[in-house]
């Protein structure tokens, strides 16, 4: 059981960095990003580009003190692969998003939709119609973790554990504890009052479009580090997901996508040896007596980052 | 079980004309066997038929991009080198051969209503088992010729289309590969060894229709049990329930027909958790589809893939030169191994070829398609891979190949070892049989 618990919570890792990132971008742009799971499909093609280029300059390991200093430079080629979405989602932003906030929300799903598309084929020009795999994955595990206190289990695995906490921690810093977290809560709380008191939204809505591009991005780096590859239409079921996932937290809240995530992770991966049937069902049953009990989500902040 | 090669299969000391009339009389069906070396002087015997000037058009459906590109790419290069060979070799009965190529993705039966709209002469695909599902009735009102590269389900032709005219499969079907699966595992650790199973597959048609007939397969001919069966969705990102389940459980056989990146994810999270440390073998069927894709230490281990009707290295390449030639070509042309699925494509487009070409000589003009449909049932040909026939149930027979899974150094792709090459009446009952009350009877 302990091992289908961490196995759900690596799970719930992965799909809290991709979900965190949306649910920051409907909390205060007020969109909904169909494009989201592309740019997570981005973050995992770039992964492959740049953490291999970075990878290859080390040696591969050869034992703890090695596997280490891998880990590390893949580790660091992880956060650069997920800055490239920094500007890329600061430039979607601006030049398309930003024209359709005033419009009705079918805009937002026709163009984000269009974006979708867009950057599929992007992907496909760059790196070609066929999987791609990193090949880092092995190399990560030869860190040891798990079997110093005795459990055999992945390290890759503890690490996206790790690593989804450390998001999480960060993510509620910098919306709690910093001046512009707390000017981006205040702005998705009240743009007209922000505005009257001097605050850019327009220079505050490309910062969070670029953040929610970030954590996707990283979550595509993770998941690109893992066992899996970067393949066209990877973004479409985490999109999928990572609605799940909202919904079940309530829109815009960070401690909701947190929670959601891991509910979805685990409760999927505890009911499917007993239930491999309801292994795809899970989530959405999940989403359903969610729905039923608490229609505004677990921390019904419908709109507002919290 | 063989596990020699085919009488006749051996270019050496096989004269011109033995081989001619081998492969049925036609410089074409030589051509496509790739013993075109054998062809020089000789005369096209369909030479003074009377057929159209104009080039056949044909059209294939495939998987060209996303995770299932990594069967649907190579299906596309086989398709195109065995239309290249045509080509170079005259054309079927003079005529060229045109050649489209669309993304297969969930447009089955829109594609192939297209590609008749267009006027295709004949259409090649689909990959997905739903999908040619989809399609056999379309086919059969259509009434133009297609022949499938996959979609591989055993009920398809056995049970839910059991009198089809237009409608053909090329590539071996479930159950001779998932008793191929199981004679493999009783070879390599002895039914008396075998106590448990469990099986990690696709949660669709293929993966179930492939679970059910190794089930019943290696439960009559061991009596194990079954410890554990998922279904993680097909394209999943993580397996490590199932797998973790594998470990609790330690069966004496692991069964998967996982393939592309699910393929690779099970490997790679097979190794990363253990898995090998707690079963004696895995068995999968399908797993050599991502010899490209696949890191030189995830074939370590007890791992047995199965590579459908063919596999490059047997019989070896140093014997049987038309593989050698194919591989060098492939490697040449698109910088990969081929596999199985290649052979799909090669093997799909050389059964409908060569049936026309003999339909030419026989009737002495152009056949329609009703006439070309009657030609293709029983019809043989060879191709690399060696010697196939479509049966009288539209389904293609050919010998199944089952390796150790290694690494080649010389090709920087994985490759099988010790290759058994199992006879199709060995793996799979005879046309019009139902594969269960077959195994059932075993």
């Amino acid at each position: 059981m302990l091992e289908h618990v961490l196995n759900g919570l690596y799970y719930g890792s992965i799909l809290f960095m991709i979900a965190s990132g949306m649910t920051i971008i409907f909390g205060v742009l007020g969109i909904l990003n169909l494009a989201h799971g592309e740019l997570y499909a981005l973050g995992a093609f770039s992964a492959f580009s740049i953490i291999g280029f970075v990878a290859g300059q080390v040696a591969a390991p050869t034992g703890p003190v090695t596997a280490i200093v891998f880990g590390v430079v893949v580790l660091a080629g992880s956060l650069a692969t997920a800055a490239v979405l920094l500007p890329v989602g600061g430039a979607l932003e601006a030049a398309f998003i930003r024209p359709i906030y005033d419009r009705d929300e079918v805009y937002q799903l026709l163009l984000t939709y269009g974006l979708l598309l867009v950057l599929t084929d992007v992907m496909k020009f760059v790196w070609g119609p066929s999987p791609v795999d990193l090949g880092v994955f092995g190399g990560i595990n030869e860190i040891p973790t798990t079997e110093l206190v005795g459990i055999d289990y992945p390290s890759y695995n503890v690490f996206v554990i790790l690593i989804g906490i450390a998001v999480f921690a960060w993510l509620v810093w910098f919306f709690d504890r910093t001046k512009t977290g707390r000017i981006v809560r205040a702005t998705a709380i009240n743009r007209e009052m922000s505005t009257a008191i001097g605050i850019s939204t327009d220079r505050m809505f490309t910062l969070v479009f670029a953040i929610g591009a970030f954590f996707a991005g990283f979550g595509g780096a993770m998941v690109s580090i893992g066992p899996g590859s970067a393949s066209l239409g990877m973004g479409l079921d985490w999109l999928v997901l990572s609605f799940v996932v909202i919904v079940i937290g309530g829109l815009g809240s960070l401690n909701g996508a947190f929670v959601g995530s891991m509910l979805v992770g685990v409760s999927s991966r505890v009911v499917t040896p007993y239930y491999p049937q309801l292994e795809l069902a899970v989530p959405f049953l999940l989403m359903v007596l969610v729905l039923l009990l608490k229609p505004e989500g677990l921390y019904g902040a419908w709109g507002e980052i919290q | 079980m063989t596990t020699e090669p085919l009488a006749g299969t051996e270019s050496n000391g096989i004269d011109r004309r033995t081989l001619l009339k081998t492969v049925g009389g036609s410089a074409l069906a030589v051509a496509l066997a790739g013993c075109t070396e054998l062809l020089e002087g000789e005369q096209e015997s369909a030479a003074d038929a009377d057929v159209p000037d104009e080039p056949i058009e044909s059209g294939l459906q495939t998987f060209t991009e996303g995770a299932p590109s990594v069967l649907g790419i190579q299906a596309e290069y086989g398709a195109e080198t065995a239309v290249r060979r045509i080509n170079e070799n005259g054309g079927i009965a003079g005529r060229e051969m045109n050649l489209d190529v669309v993304e297969e993705g969930g447009a089955y039966l829109t594609n192939y209503q297209q590609f008749v709209d267009e006027g295709k002469d004949v259409t090649f695909g689909p990959i997905s088992s739903s999908g040619h599902a989809e399609m056999v009735p379309e086919i059969e009102a259509q009434e133009v010729i297609n022949v499938s590269t996959d979609g591989t389900v055993t009920t398809l032709y056995e049970e839910d289309f059991p009198d089809v005219t237009y409608s053909f499969r090329f590539q071996n079907h479930d159950v001779m590969e998932a008793l191929a699966a199981v004679n493999q595992a009783v070879e390599v650790l002895g039914a008396d060894s075998i106590d448990t199973y469990a099986g990690i597959n696709p949660n669709y048609a293929f993966g179930q229709d492939e679970m059910n007939l190794f089930s019943q397969g290696i439960e009559k001919l061991t009596g194990a049990e079954q410890v554990y069966s998922g279904f993680p969705d097909l394209g999943t990102s993580d397996m490590s329930t199932h797998i973790t389940e594998i470990n609790g459980e330690a069966p004496d056989v692991v069964f998967s027909s996982c393939w592309g990146g699910d393929a690779t994810l099970l490997l790679e999270q097979g190794h990363a958790n253990d898995m090998f440390d707690n079963t004696e073998l895995l068995v999968g069927t399908v797993l050599y589809g991502s010899a490209n894709d696949m890191e030189e230490d995830l074939v370590d281990g007890p791992i047995y893939s199965g590579s459908r009707n063919f596999y490059w290295g047997e019989p070896s390449t140093d014997r049987w030169s038309p593989a050698a030639d194919l591989v060098d070509e492939v490697q040449s042309e698109y910088g990969v191994v081929p596999t199985a699925h290649f052979m799909s494509g090669y093997g799909a487009v050389t059964a409908w070829a060569t049936a026309a070409e003999k339909a030419v000589s026989l009737l002495g003009r152009w056949p329609e398609q009703e006439e070309l449909a009657m030609v293709l049932e029983n019809h043989g040909f060879f191709t690399p891979a060696g010697y196939h026939t479509m049966g009288s149930d539209h389904q293609g027979y050919s010998n199944a190949h089952f390796g150790e899974l290694t690494w080649s150094d010389e090709h920087d792709a994985a490759a099988l070892q010790d290759v058994n090459v199992f006879a199709a009446k060995n793996v799979s009952p005879p046309p019009g049989e139902i594969s269960s009350d077959w195994i059932g009877s075993w």
